[in-house]
Formats: C-alpha cells, sequence, structure tokens
C-alpha cells in the first residue's frame, strides 16, 4: 500500500461522503464554467463589432453606458470622412426588436447601399434595398434561415410587412443574424433622424491612425474612437458590468463549494478523530497528516471539477438555445475557461479542507485513543 | 520476583520522580522506575492503579507533569519531530484495545506504521508479511480488524508495534485477550526480541506473563498516589 494508496481507500471507503464534496465543487466548477463561456463569448461577440468592414477604428459617443444605445450625428460622420488620412468613414444606425417569440430580440442595422460594400456586407442572393425604400428588407442567411424567409417573401416586424430584397453575409459572424434596412428608414422608424449609432473609420494606406485618433477625439468631444477590445471596455461599461458579475457570480460559487466542501470535511472529521489519534500515537507527523486529509479532498475535488466541466458545457448548451440568447451568444470555448475551472476546484478542495486538515494535525494522540 | 530494585546495566527505560494528575484526581505521585536494556519486565497492580498511565508516558502520547523520562536513552522532550520520531521507530507500543484502522486489512495496518521510515513499499509489504507469519496470522493477511475475532486483532496490534524492529516494546495487556497457543507466539517473539537487545515493560494481570518476564514491577511499590 502506497501513501496514495491509503488516499484511494480512504475515498473508496467513504462514497457517500466523497459524493456529496465531489457534488459541492462540481457545482461550483459548473457555475464558473457557464459563466466564464458566457462571458467570454458575450464579450467576443460585442466586440466583434470592431471588424466591420474591416474599419481601422470605430467611433461612439462618449460616457455611453451601452454604445449600441449611443447617438452620433451623422453629419460627424461625414465630416470625419474628410479627415486627411481617412480613406471613408461609415455610419450606421444599430436598433432591436422582437420578431417572433422564437426571436425576441432581432438586431436591425440601418445603412445607406453605397455604405454595404465598404461594410463588408456580401449579398448572397437577390439584390439591395432601395435608398429610400419604406418596405424593404435584407436578411443575414442565418436569420433568414432561422425564421424560415427567402428572397421575395414578407416579413413582418412591429406590425408593419417588408419584403425580402436579398440576403446576406458580413464578415462578422453575429451580423449573419441580422436585418438590414435603408439608413433612413430606419432613422425615421426611430425618431433619430440625421443620426447614427456608430462610425465605422478605414484610414488611408500609410496613414498614422493614432494622429487621427487622436485628431477626431480632439475635435469631436462627444464622441470616442475605439480600436482595440480594451477601447471598447472603457467605452462601453457593459462590458465592464458583465465581467464583474462574471467575478461575482465565481466567487459566489466558490464561497458555495467551499462551504459545501469544508462541511463534509469537518464531518469527516469528526468521525475519525480516534482514527488521526491512532496515526499520530504511531508516530505519523502532523504533516502527513495534513497530506492524507488534503489528498483526499483534492483527488475527489479533480473529479468533482471533471464532472462540473461536463455539466458547465451542459448548462451552456441550455443557454444558447435560450431564444433571448439567439443570435447574440454563440459559444466560445476557451482553454483558459477550463484551467481555471481545474484551479477553481484544486483551490476550493484546500480552502475548504485546511481547517479539517489542521484539526486532523492536532488531534492528541492519548485523546483520540481513549475515545471509544 | 517483584522488586522495585533499578538494575545495574545500562537503562531502557529511565523514569525520575514523575508525577500525573487529570484534575483533581492523582494517577501517579513521584514514579522512580529503570528497565534495564534487553530486560522484560512486567508492570503489576489493580486497576485505576496508574498502569496505563505510565506506559502513555513513555510512549510520549501524553507529558508529565512533573518529572523526566528517558526511553532508549533518549530523554523525552517538547520538539514534535523528536516525539514523531520515537513513537515511530524508537518506541513500539501495544495497544490494550488493539486501536487498529478498521478500513485497513492487517498487512496496511501493519504498513501503515511504517509510513515516514526509510522502508519502501517492498520492504513494507515484506515486513508486514515476515510479523504476520511469525504469529501465525498470514492466511488473514488481507482481512479487515472487524472481521477478525479479539485475539487476531490483539496479534495484529502486537504486529503493529514491532513493525520498525523498536528498541522498547510497551505493551498494555498484550496476552489478554490470547489463547494459550497464541500467547505463547507473542511470548516467544518477546522472548526473541529481548535476547536481541530489546526492552520490553508490559502492563499484565496475566500470571502466563508474569512467568516470562524477567521480573514484575509493582506500581504500588512505585507510586505513592496508590499507597
Amino acid at each position: 500500500m502506497t501513501f496514495v494508496g491509503l488516499i484511494a481507500r480512504n475515498i473508496i471507503s467513504r462514497p457517500l461522503r466523497a459524493v456529496l464534496t465531489a457534488s459541492a465543487v462540481a457545482i461550483g466548477v459548473m457555475a464558473v464554467v457557464a459563466l466564464g463561456v458566457l462571458t467570454t463569448s458575450l464579450k467576443e461577440t460585442a466586440t466583434q463589432i470592431l471588424d466591420v468592414g474591416n474599419a481601422d477604428f470605430t467611433i461612439a459617443q462618449k460616457n455611453s453606458s451601452d454604445i449600441i444605445n449611443g447617438t452620433i450625428d451623422a453629419e460627424d460622420i461625414a465630416a470625419i470622412g474628410t479627415i486627411p488620412g481617412v480613406e471613408r468613414a461609415v455610419g450606421a444606425l444599430i436598433s432591436t426588436d422582437a420578431y417572433d417569440e422564437s426571436n425576441p430580440l432581432v438586431i436591425e442595422v440601418g445603412l445607406a447601399p453605397a455604405d454595404q460594400g465598404p461594410f463588408g456586407v456580401n449579398i448572397l442572393d437577390g439584390e439591395s434595398y432601395g435608398p429610400d425604400a419604406t418596405d424593404q428588407v435584407m436578411l443575414g442567411y442565418v436569420l433568414a434561415k432561422q425564421i424560415g424567409k427567402k428572397v421575395g417573401d414578407t416579413v413582418t416586424v412591429d406590425g408593419h410587412d417588408y419584403q425580402v430584397t436579398g440576403l446576406y453575409r458580413t464578415n462578422i459572424s453575429f451580423g449573419n443574424s441580422t436585418m438590414m434596412f435603408p439608413l433612413s428608414y430606419l432613422q425615421g422608424a426611430n425618431r433619430l433622424s440625421g443620426q447614427v449609432t456608430l462610425g465605422f473609420v478605414q484610414v488611408a494606406k500609410g496613414a498614422d491612425i493614432k494622429k487621427i485618433r487622436a485628431t477626431i477625439d480632439g475635435d469631436y468631444q462627444q464622441l470616442t474612437t475605439i480600436e482595440t477590445a480594451e477601447d471598447f471596455g472603457r467605452a462601453d461599461r457593459n462590458l465592464t458590468l458583465i465581467g464583474a458579475a462574471n467575478t461575482g457570480g465565481s466567487l459566489l460559487a466558490g464561497l458555495i463549494a467551499v462551504t459545501g466542501v469544508l462541511n463534509t470535511s469537518l464531518l469527516s472529521f469528526f468521525e475519525r478523530i480516534r482514527e488521526f489519534g491512532i496515526y499520530r500515537s504511531i508516530g505519523w507527523s502532523r504533516s502527513r497528516v495534513i497530506a492524507l486529509v488534503l489528498g483526499e479532498a483534492i483527488v475527489v475535488s479533480i473529479v468533482g471539477a471533471a464532472v462540473g466541466v461536463f455539466l458547465g458545457w451542459g448548462a451552456i448548451n441550455v443557454l444558447e438555445n435560450l431564444k433571448q440568447l439567439k443570435g447574440i451568444f454563440t459559444p466560445t470555448y476557451d482553454a483558459a475557461i477550463f484551467g481555471r475551472s481545474l484551479g477553481f476546484g484544486l483551490v476550493v478542495a484546500f480552502l475548504g479542507a485546511l481547517y479539517p486538515a489542521l484539526r486532523a494535525a492536532f488531534v492528541a494522540p492519548i485523546t483520540a485513543v481513549r475515545r471509544e | 520476583m517483584s522488586s522495585t530494585t533499578p538494575p545495574t546495566d545500562s537503562p531502557g527505560i529511565v523514569v525520575r520522580n514523575v508525577s500525573k494528575r487529570y484534575g483533581r484526581t492523582v494517577a501517579l505521585d513521584h514514579v522512580d522506575l529503570e528497565v534495564a536494556r534487553g530486560e522484560f519486565a512486567v508492570l503489576a497492580g489493580p486497576s485505576g492503579s496508574g498502569k496505563s498511565t505510565l506506559l502513555n508516558l513513555l510512549a510520549a502520547l501524553e507529558k508529565p507533569d512533573t518529572g523526566t523520562i528517558e526511553v532508549g536513552g533518549h530523554l523525552l522532550g517538547r520538539h514534535a519531530r523528536h516525539l514523531n520520531h520515537l513513537r515511530r521507530v524508537e518506541v513500539g507500543l501495544v495497544f490494550q484495545l488493539h486501536n487498529l484502522i478498521p478500513r485497513l486489512t492487517a498487512l496496511e495496518n501493519i504498513e501503515a506504521a511504517m509510513f515516514g521510515t526509510h522502508h519502501g513499499r517492498k520492504a513494507r509489504v515484506a515486513r508486514a508479511h515476515e510479523l504476520l507469519d511469525r504469529l501465525d496470522l498470514s492466511h488473514r493477511a488481507n482481512e479487515r480488524p472487524p472481521t477478525m475475532s479479539g485475539g487476531e486483532r490483539q496479534r495484529v496490534a502486537v504486529a503493529r508495534a514491532l513493525a520498525n524492529e523498536p528498541e522498547v516494546i510497551l505493551a498494555d495487556e498484550p496476552t489478554g485477550s490470547l489463547d494459550d497457543e497464541s500467547a505463547d507466539l507473542v511470548l516467544d517473539l518477546f522472548d526473541e526480541l529481548r535476547a536481541g537487545g530489546a526492552t520490553i515493560l508490559a502492563v499484565s494481570h496475566d500470571a502466563r506473563l508474569d512467568r516470562r518476564g524477567d521480573r514484575i514491577v509493582s506500581i504500588t511499590d512505585l507510586n505513592c498516589a496508590v499507597q
């Protein structure tokens, strides 16, 4: 029998305790995996907007809690297009609407037909809507498939009928789940005449992006330029809130898991006081007793973490199919999330079993030997 | 054969002026005792006279209130590492109530006493088998204590105490639940160890043990608390 064999023997001989401890860890890890994947995926979806039309940077309203809800004067975007070094500046209006019960949140993009090419819109079937049309729409091919529509069909949004003139693909995945209207029409429908939500800027070859950004940030105090995900996080407080919710949720899950491990380990300690006393009375050091208790907790927690990752994957599948998240949540499985989950399991095991392990190590041999 | 005269040769156990009390109860009062190296002493006395308490102090399971104790030439101090080494290697303690780990087999109970020594896994297993064989328990090596008789458990407890070839063996009623044949196996082993230089102090009410010991020490002669 090796020391590791003794650890395994102790775990197997108390299956209920092992299952309870593993369950506490599994629930915690499931929450960490699900929250981690959800947060990472939502952040990725949100920051994908930076890649629209291969723009070098994006322009948004400064100090907005959610840049998708910000407004920018379309004339400002046109003026930015004339700054030396700027190749092109495209303004787009973004809003959301409900389509049906299965698609309660559909992203609508208002874009002038002339800006579709620079915006990265590739028409797969049919043709663009007219620049001033009021009853025409284009559908991203993923959305079209979801709602079962093709070119020539009619879609009804908010009580208004639109004829589908074309299906398109964009260079970002969530763009394929959007619907697109003429900019002027969507501005009118949202009572945002002359306004856009975001501007997408492409600079001329060899131009200094930093200098152009500094010019815009200096000349347009109400606007902010976004080039990286970090810039996006600063401009859009929703991402910060999502990150904070993830951290808070993970900490809470950790606390629950630690409490679970502590509870079962402490119960196990009280059942095994005499056993620990015997180990001490035959010369086991305190560190060996601690290693035994922590070793048992760590092995059980690793098993729990593995089960938790599997449960987390299941939870993500459930979330992915929630109609409220359709189109905006595409799971991104980052290896770091699974690494963090394993680390989480080990930390939970250590924190939950440390106190019982110390109590076991400090059992007086004589007290335990007399305990019958 | 009852005597309190200390042997003249090098002592394996030296107890000087040791007292121990539990609350208001005085268990040991200014006890002095010497047991020579290679001597087999039997500690006798009525129940509650402090025999087990003295054994526990000698095994460093608890500390005396006053006085000093030397075991195998080592003065028992308060340093934890030293005490662990003493319990693991220097002293073999046979508990009156066996104190085996019920989840582990007889073989594993003996092996567990050898964790932390220089013995590798194979050496631990070989030593455990050797002891079980000597005590006629080879056929019970893979049984767990709850499925064994009291006598078998007692012999496993003796085997565990001898696992690390201790210089000093402290045994609390080591033949108490053994039939004559099994008691002879244990006592023959004690004789062999004594011949090899081991010091043995056994608490007993068993005449078979008294006959094998070099001398019988009466606790009532040592302990002022019961005089």
